[in-house]
């Protein structure tokens, strides 16, 4: 049945659907997963990298959180290769804002221009959707801190705390079980590390499955996105008990 | 022999521009409004070559809008410095530039902080405490110069002011016809009556 | 009748635009929306899935301005009404630029539908998933007015009507039960027909409410609740109207 109407992106099936952007959401179903949490100090972003053989060198830099500019970090779940493009893109954006107006662009505006890329997508030409679902995570005068989702339709939304990738689901659940407003960066963190406990499959959390990036203000009122290294993510682990399983189960 | 003046003081920034639309030595109109409000909180003073100022502010005055718009945010007084700086220099690389002088005065959304700008069709841009065009320099940044402080108040604000539109009543050789006096304070922005009644004589 | 749904610039045998019908489906799958046009108030009002928990509010408003004097609501793609409305804001200005004067609510409608229709006629694109409803007072006469446009880029003035999910039985509501009316009377009329459909309750309602000269004004959730409580207690009160006479006799 489906055939038909999936073979382009560009057309409505007979229920007024869009085949290939639901089948770019189930793609990233199975990427990895990131769960972004807003704090009232700042924004934390936590994801899980998929370490797919022993011998792959993981790079010293980070693969599922990006940089986008000094105040917009954003972490990635989906095809690496298209949100290659979208980063690009937004660090194109945010640069060409800040030429025409001598200010950093508004977080909520960088998210909608990248979306605006990926809904063009879904409606001109015989292109697919990008397979990338993105949590942006920054800070501006206007509202301060702020968490965006954005899925392959071009769809997104501002978030306490959202999750993107596989089983997010069942993290969307538990965020919204667990999360309380005015939480502090550290709680933030606690709970994100939780979440990811439960839902990934592996059984243990260790620094190398995972990354952790912040976003907050320093003294002097400058925006900071501090990736956290290895070390302190062993710390961290350790210090809220997610690092092994549990000897009591 | 346009007018134009800003001047800051410590909560709003005072714009004020000459009332004469002439052409050559014949003034067609004495009624003549030289700004423009872009958003609540940002005005902008235009003088030069009299078809340009009029369509490259209300094309500046159509970006603000439509940016206020999308955004759901206006943008602030020195965000549309930058904005406006960029079109004037596009411009002066084209065929035909724009021939626009500029002042903008704003108080900052967030900040509350009162700005002025000014900016010439050759497209420099310079945030500044006080500033003039045209004529007016000669005349008033002396007397502004002397009597400016960022810690002034609105009333001593105006008070200076008045030396300079006095100044250039008793130096300039042509009636200007009166001023434009607009205040962009912290409750937006509003035109207060400026009475040049009174005879003033040349030294 | 799989050839002729591919390829959406062809009339099919029997002389149906089929991407332009699955387009219309897809505003049926939409969230339902409302306008309702009085002699000194129009109202918009549309329902709003019940925002989860953990998602801002702010950024998931249906209703919009297009310019001071104009706002538009609509049912059908998200992303697809984000583009949409920013070509329309961008003609809104345009038009103050050339013209000196502000747009009629006829002439941003006609150009939403002549956009709307351009994605019907051209090739590699498939049709915007929308239906608008625009509303606003004439800016020389003063005159209300109420337009839709549907993913065919036809549109049609008004007095009250609906569109999107359920939009038929709003719309039987709205034909049963319209009468002229002004200020709060309006904005009841337009809460009560959406109430057909929609669980009642401020949180799952959106409302604004234009005036002549005031511009758009989006309701509080608290304002929402007050006038719903108002619409029930008169309910209550001719069901029991209604109950009591025949106790008399």
């Amino acid at each position: 049945m489906s055939r038909r109407y999936d073979s382009r992106t560009t057309i409505f099936s007979p229920e007024g659907r869009l085949y290939q952007v639901e089948y770019a959401m189930e793609a990233i179903g199975n990427a990895g997963s990131a769960i972004g949490i807003l704090a009232k100090d700042g924004v934390v972003l936590v994801g899980e990298k998929k370490v797919t053989s022993k011998l792959l060198q993981t790079s010293t830099s980070t693969e599922k959180m990006y940089k986008i500019d000094d105040h917009v970090a954003c972490a990635v779940a989906g095809i690496m290769s298209d949100a290659n493009i979208l980063i690009n893109t937004a660090r194109v954006q945010a640069q060409r804002y800040t030429f025409a107006y001598q200010e950093p662009m508004p977080v909520e505006q960088l998210v909608q221009s990248l979306c605006d890329t990926k809904q063009g997508y879904t409606q001109y030409g015989g292109l697919r959707p990008f397979g990338v679902s993105f949590l942006f995570a920054g800070w501006d005068k206007n509202y301060g801190f702020q968490l965006y989702m954005s899925d392959p339709s071009g769809n997104y939304g501002g978030w306490k705390a959202a999750a993107i990738g596989a089983n997010n689901q069942a993290a969307q659940s538990i965020l919204k079980q667990d999360y309380k407003d005015e939480i502090s960066r550290e709680e933030a963190i606690q709970l994100a590390l939780k979440v990811l406990s439960k839902t990934m499959d592996s059984t243990s959390l260790t620094s190398d499955k995972l990354e952790l990036a912040e976003v907050f203000l320093m003294p002097s009122g400058n925006v900071k996105y501090q990736v956290c290294s290895a070390d302190s993510l062993n710390k961290l682990l350790a210090k809220f008990g997610v690092a092994q399983p549990s000897t009591e189960a | 022999m346009e007018v134009l003046l800003g001047i800051t003081t410590s909560t709003s920034t005072i714009v004020v521009a000459s009332k004469a639309a002439m052409r050559g030595a014949t003034i067609l109109k004495t009624s003549d409004d030289k700004t423009i409000i872009l958003n609540p909180h940002t005005l902008m003073a235009f003088s030069g070559e009299a078809g340009d100022t009029l369509n490259f502010s209300e094309y500046i005055a159509a970006n603000t809008a439509l940016y206020s718009m999308r955004n759901d945010a206006h943008l602030s007084p020195s965000a549309t410095a930058s904005f406006i700086r960029e079109e004037l220099a596009r411009s002066l690389r084209s065929r035909k530039p724009y021939n626009v002088n500029l002042l903008l005065g704003g108080v900052d959304p967030i900040s509350k902080e009162p700005g002025l700008w000014w900016l010439d069709y050759l497209a420099s841009s310079a945030r500044v405490p006080y500033a003039a065009h045209g004529y007016a320099q000669y005349y008033c940044l002396s007397i502004l110069d002397k009597h400016h402080h960022p810690s002034i108040s609105e009333d001593r604000g105006l008070e200076i002011l008045r030396m300079c539109t006095d100044e250039l009543q008793r130096r300039l050789p042509i009636d200007f016809k009166g001023m434009t006096v607009k205040i962009v304070g912290q409750e937006g922005i509003r035109e207060i009556p400026w009475d040049m009644s009174r005879p003033i004589m040349a030294a | 009748m799989a050839r002729y749904d591919r390829a959406i610039t062809v009339f099919s045998p029997d002389g149906h635009l089929f991407q332009v019908e699955y387009a219309l489906e897809a505003v049926r799958k939409g969230n339902a929306a409302v306008g309702v046009r009085g002699t000194d108030t129009i109202v918009l009002g549309v329902e709003k899935k019940s925002t989860a928990k953990l998602q801002d509010s702010r950024s998931v408003r249906k209703i919009v301005n297009l310019d001071q004097h104009i706002a538009l609501a609509c049912a059908g793609l998200k992303a697809d009404a984000r583009v949409l409305i920013n070509r329309a804001r961008i003609e809104c200005q345009s038009h103050r630029l050339t013209v000196e004067d502000p747009v009629t609510v006829e002439y941003i409608t006609r150009y939403i539908a002549g956009l709307q229709q351009k994605y019907t006629q051209s090739g590699g694109v498939r049709p915007f998933g929308l239906s608008t409803l625009i509303i606003g007072f004439d800016p020389y006469t003063g005159a209300p007015s109420l337009y839709q446009t549907d993913p065919s880029g036809t549109f049609s003035a008004w007095k009250a009507n609906a569109t999107g999910r359920n939009s038929n039985s709003i719309r039987e509501f709205l034909e049963k039960n319209y009468k002229e009316t002004s200020g709060q009377e309006t904005v009841k009329l337009a809460i009560r027909a959406l109430l057909e459909v929609v669980e009642s309750g401020g949180k799952n309602i959106e409302i604004a409410v234009m005036t002549r000269g005031d511009g758009l004004r989006q309701l509080e959730e608290a304002e929402i609740d007050a006038i719903v409580a108002e619409i029930e207690a008169e309910k209550a009160a001719a069901e029991a109207a209604k109950k009591a006479p025949p106790k008399e006799t």
